[in-house]
């Protein structure tokens, strides 16, 4: 048995369509290998299962990332399987270190943590939502009160809002406001705000309640995301 | 009327739910539909949105039923609409021909996959052929091939308003990579920018007595005699024919003087008009053509663009295997210029495929 000197961090991000789960999991997880820890990123998105971390897989696995997560290679022949486990994904929390884990979108999606061994009676686990307020569902406190409602569980917020490659520093700043005044409502501890690292230098002005997490963009290399 | 996008503003979206939101903002009242990839967001969104606005959905128990529920449904007067990819696409042929035939006002969005068969559930342009010709023959289709999120947004709208108002079976005709892309758009009340939503209206059980108040509706797609569908095919044509350059849509991009032009559609015409682009700065002379409804097909348009740019070549790109060519070749017979092609079937194509494609043919 390997001891760990500090206590292992599990993440599961969840969250809509474009909030921003994927990038933010990614992140979290280059974050940890730079901090010399050692990350494991799990693909658990079943909905959907080809159109995920899939065409990153080999050049996060570069960065030093244990990667669970379908390859094309590992995916030709399979077809269409509809809702399909990984069985790597299924045993991710058997793994040594930290785990970091990308969930399908929305309610549903976040259910299939239940597919993952042991991630109910984990008490590693916290489950994050990412929340972007450019996304018509989460553009107003009312709508986003009533999507944090529609899950089972959260344990943090992650405020993500950007609107592609046409973010500006205000539309980031006055969306996570109102993710952070709807947490502070209902209770809910946000972890962090995230934003892309262009925005650094403008950003760094600014006092925020929260930390801040600088973030740079991977999934614009998938060529249809 | 209850507002469903409120203020004009930015967001961040997928297609498939730029999609739902544009059914919305053109006021459907129904979706019938039956789950495939890559479709699917359309029925997940539209489901989560229509108990909010008191709209209602039906998951029938395959395509060819959800595409004849909606050609019922819309001869009550109900704004209905469907949405498929691939193999669902080839089924609902039949519900199709149905609304040619009938001359119903059917919208239905087709986000391609790859083919033959149930190929591969991610992206494509195979769908071309099928979605402008098919059914059984002789009908009358009109079909918008998007390229980006705020089009899926706009041509859903307009998609509606062009089936109700000349009563043609019209297509949005997207792809696997718009359906999953994530791409910021404006989302606004239709209203807002002059655009009136045509009130659906029904096409049977009307109002008067038949033969004294109103003439009787002949909604049929069966007849006794050849004769009888003969004038009804050529008045079909007619009709089409009538409207064909009001509904007929494209866009060129530095077409000028351009020595070679490429012809492509939907999302593939981001990375023709990028090639564009870059080959210009290199000095290499070439423009961009894309026909935005593949059917009717801006023949004159491409014509025009042919004679003022003095074009030496054509380079047809698709992810196909020469389904764009094939309408291009026959709407422009009689022109001598060489035609070079770039097909990948079922596989994106970036202005970089492009770009060497036209340095290796100039």
């Amino acid at each position: 048995m390997t001891e760990q000197p500090i206590p292992r961090l599990v993440e599961a991000y969840v969250g809509e369509y474009a909030s921003g789960k994927s990038e933010i999991a990614i992140n979290r997880a280059l974050e940890l290998t730079r901090q010399g820890r050692q990350v494991t990123l799990v693909d658990l998105d079943t909905v959907e299962p080809f159109y995920t971390l899939r065409s990153l897989k080999e050049k996060l696995e570069s960065f030093g990332i244990n990667m669970i997560c379908l390859s094309a290679k590992d995916a030709f022949g399979l077809g269409e399987t509809g809702a399909m486990l990984n069985p790597k994904a299924r045993w991710a929390l058997r793994h040594e270190g930290d785990i970091i884990l990308d969930i399908g979108y929305g309610v549903y999606g976040a259910r299939t943590l239940n597919l993952v061994e042991g991630a109910n009676e984990s008490d590693e686990l916290k489950v994050m939502l990412v929340i972007n307020y450019s996304r018509p569902m989460t553009n107003s406190r009312e709508r986003i009160k009533e999507y944090i409602n529609s899950f089972d569980r959260i344990d943090f917020i992650v405020a993500n809002t950007h609107l592609g490659d046409q973010t500006t520093a205000e539309i980031i700043i006055e969306g996570n406001q109102e993710i952070l005044a709807v947490a502070n409502e209902l209770s809910l501890p946000v972890a962090y705000m995230a934003a892309d690292i262009n925005f650094a230098a403008e950003l760094q002005k600014h006092q925020f309640l929260v930390p801040v997490k600088f973030i740079n963009r991977y999934m614009p290399e998938a060529i249809w995301s | 009327m209850q507002k469903v996008i409120g203020e004009t503003k930015k967001a961040f979206l997928t297609g498939n739910e730029a999609i739902a939101w544009g059914c919305l903002a053109a006021e459907a009242d129904m979706m019938f539909g039956y789950p495939i990839t890559p479709q699917n967001e359309i029925m997940h969104y539209w489901t989560r949105l229509a108990p909010k606005y008191g709209k209602e959905f039906l998951q029938t128990e395959d395509e060819i039923s959800a595409g004849f529920t909606v050609c019922g449904a819309i001869q009550s007067g109900i704004k209905a609409f469907t949405a498929t990819a691939g193999p669902g696409n080839v089924l609902m042929q039949e519900p199709f021909g149905m609304a040619e035939g009938m001359r119903l006002p059917f919208f239905a969005i087709i986000q391609q996959r790859g083919g033959p068969s149930s190929g591969t559930v991610i992206y494509s342009q195979q769908e071309v052929s099928l979605t402008c010709y098919g059914g059984n023959g002789e009908g009358h289709r009109i079909v918008y091939s998007t390229a980006t999120h705020q089009e899926l947004y706009d041509y859903t709208i307009k998609g509606f308003n062009t089936a109700w108002k000349y009563r043609f079976p019209t297509y949005l005709l997207g792809d696997g990579y718009q359906a999953k892309m994530r791409e910021p758009l404006e989302m606004y009340e239709p209203s807002e920018r002059g655009i009136d939503i045509i009130k659906p209206y029904p096409l049977l059980g009307l109002e008067g007595h038949i033969g004294t108040d109103r003439e009787p509706q002949h909604l049929r797609n069966i007849y006794s005699m050849e004769e009888e569908l003969y004038d009804v095919v050529l008045k079909n044509d007619a009709d089409y024919n009538s409207v064909r350059q009001e509904i007929t849509e494209y866009s060129e991009f530095n077409c000028e003087n351009a020595e070679v032009i490429i012809i492509s559609h939907g999302v593939v015409s981001r990375a023709a008009e990028d090639a564009v682009k870059v080959l210009r700065a290199q000095g290499i002379k070439a423009g961009s053509f894309r026909p935005i409804t593949l059917r009717p097909f801006p023949r004159e348009q491409l014509l025009a663009v042919l004679e003022k740019s003095n074009a030496k070549k054509l380079l047809i790109t698709e992810s196909a295997l020469g389904q764009l060519e094939r309408i291009v070749k026959y709407e422009i017979y009689g022109q001598t210029l060489p035609i070079e092609t770039l097909f990948m079937p079922g596989v994106g194509i970036i202005d970089y495929d492009i770009i060497q494609k036209i340095k290796s043919i100039i």
